[in-house]
């Protein structure tokens, strides 16, 4: 990519406060010892690395990405790129980064609850269209892991974001009891190729083509395995008790859970012609618990005198994100649960679209 | 060679946030506790409550509970704040 030009080379584009360091050295030890990281090194942020991500999103610095709904907090794209940057991003990555940040600002995604929150989650994000092929984002081999370069700096960039413009540090507004290692970086792209089935953002009421990023305040993925069944409904099964299992020991309270499907279990299901419509309303009759079934497991004095209530995992089959990734072969499985049932909601955005615009009048 | 790094960290200042003017004394006043309805609560809030009433003088203690417990308080409790000398809430678990 070319240099950016700037009018006056003497006066920089940006309006962040700058250091000068000696070297790399002096640069990471500038920012850990300012709490600027996540214990990790970063890349410095440089002007010319900086304005190269905005250049390639076509973003000025002082474009306000949103405002913090709680504490008001002004988000600009000039300091998430400055973040992004840090976290390892080239410029094709910051537009996935910035409309995850739009995404993660709307009301319904509660942000300051659930970065703030003692139940320790992360922000979940999903990519889907086009741009995961453009950026090398995988859905395959070792999916949620060290997947990809793409996957992991763009979840770690919503991480050093939400320290260094929410101050969401350990011991400071984030109060987490435990935290996990999706708190690090936490991003998949749907392995599409690989299935018949709708992208998720499709399926949330995205055009078909477009890119677009899903973000959900999730908990840690738990792994479930099933290889010795060819019946679709006892793979779903296996999920369905994960997620039982997570409303006994978590939380009883319904919302967005996301559930991953690698091609050898995807293939079994969709050879019977079922949709992800069809998984999320076959999960949503099956994973549901009656508050007596917290007695089981050392909560009898919240069974209280409702033991016939019966919780769902899900509010409705909407509110299962339904995700084809994970390594050609092996019968596993994800499930990953939300932070507290539905007070937060998964929240999916167009990348390269403005989601406040006000439609065309005419 | 000397690099040039710039701060990751959120420099615009909020405008219109200040705090409540401070009471000379509490005695005779108003004071509203919002709480998060968290198990925990109950018993800080209620010696909270003792506090201020046997140690403090305060007339009144109004108590508040928020629906969502890790969301702000309601338009109407913040509203009916407002009647109010003083308020106690925070983080609670």
């Amino acid at each position: 990519m070319s240099d950016v030009v700037h009018a006056d080379p003497a006066k920089p584009v940006l309006n962040s406060k700058v250091y000068d360091v000696a070297d790399f050295a002096a640069a990471q030890e500038l920012f850990h010892s300012n709490g600027w990281t996540d214990g990790l090194p970063v890349v410095p942020p440089t002007e010319k690395a900086v304005a190269e991500c905005l250049d390639w999103a076509l973003m000025p610095p002082d474009q306000l990405i949103g405002i913090e709904p709680v504490r008001a907090q002004p988000i600009t794209a000039e300091k998430l790129a400055i973040n992004a940057v840090m976290a390892g991003c080239l410029p094709m990555h910051f537009p996935v980064v910035a409309t995850a940040w739009q995404a993660m600002l709307k009301d319904e995604f509660l942000l300051h609850g659930i970065s703030s929150s003692t139940g320790g989650c992360a922000v979940l994000v999903i990519i889907n269209g086009p741009i995961r092929l453009e950026i090398g984002a995988s859905g395959t081999f070792n999916a949620l892991g060290n997947s990809d370069r793409a996957t992991s700096v763009i979840g770690r960039a919503i991480r050093l974001g939400l320290i260094n413009l929410m101050d969401v540090r350990p011991g400071g507004i984030d109060r987490s009891t435990f935290g996990h290692p999706g708190k690090f970086s936490y991003c998949v792209a749907e392995d599409e190729e690989g299935t018949n089935w709708l992208p998720l953002a499709a399926t949330r009421g995205m055009p078909d083509g477009v890119s677009a990023v899903t973000v959900m305040a999730a908990l840690s993925p738990r792994q479930i395995m099933n290889e010795w069944t060819t019946d679709p409904k006892e793979i779903l099964e296996t999920f369905a008790a994960e997620m039982r299992a997570n409303q006994l020991h978590y939380s009883i309270y319904g919302g967005n859970y996301a559930i991953l499907i690698p091609k050898q279990l995807r293939d079994i299901i969709e050879a019977v012609g079922w949709s992800k419509r069809d998984v999320a309303e076959f999960l949503y009759e099956r994973a549901r618990v009656k508050r007596k079934d917290w007695a089981n497991v050392g909560k009898a004095a919240i069974v209280r005198d409702r033991p016939e209530k019966v919780h769902t995992a899900l509010e409705s089959p909407d509110h299962l994100l339904v995700v084809a990734a994970g390594g050609p072969a092996g019968g596993f499985g994800a499930v990953i649960p939300p932070w507290m049932g539905s007070k937060t909601k998964a929240v999916t955005a167009a990348i390269g679209a403005c989601v406040d615009c006000e439609p065309p009048k005419d | 060679m000397t690099l040039r790094v710039f701060d990751p960290t959120n420099e615009m200042k909020l405008a219109g946030i200040r705090p409540a003017p401070r009471l000379a004394s509490l005695e005779g006043k108003t004071v509203g506790i919002i709480t998060n309805g968290k198990e925990g609560t109950k018993p800080y809030f209620t010696l909270v409550d003792r506090m201020l009433r046997e140690d403090l003088g305060v007339a009144d203690v109004v108590w508040r509970q928020k629906k969502n417990y890790s969301a702000p308080a309601e338009a109407a409790i913040i509203d009916e704040a407002r009647e109010w000398h003083a308020a106690v809430t925070g983080v609670g678990d």
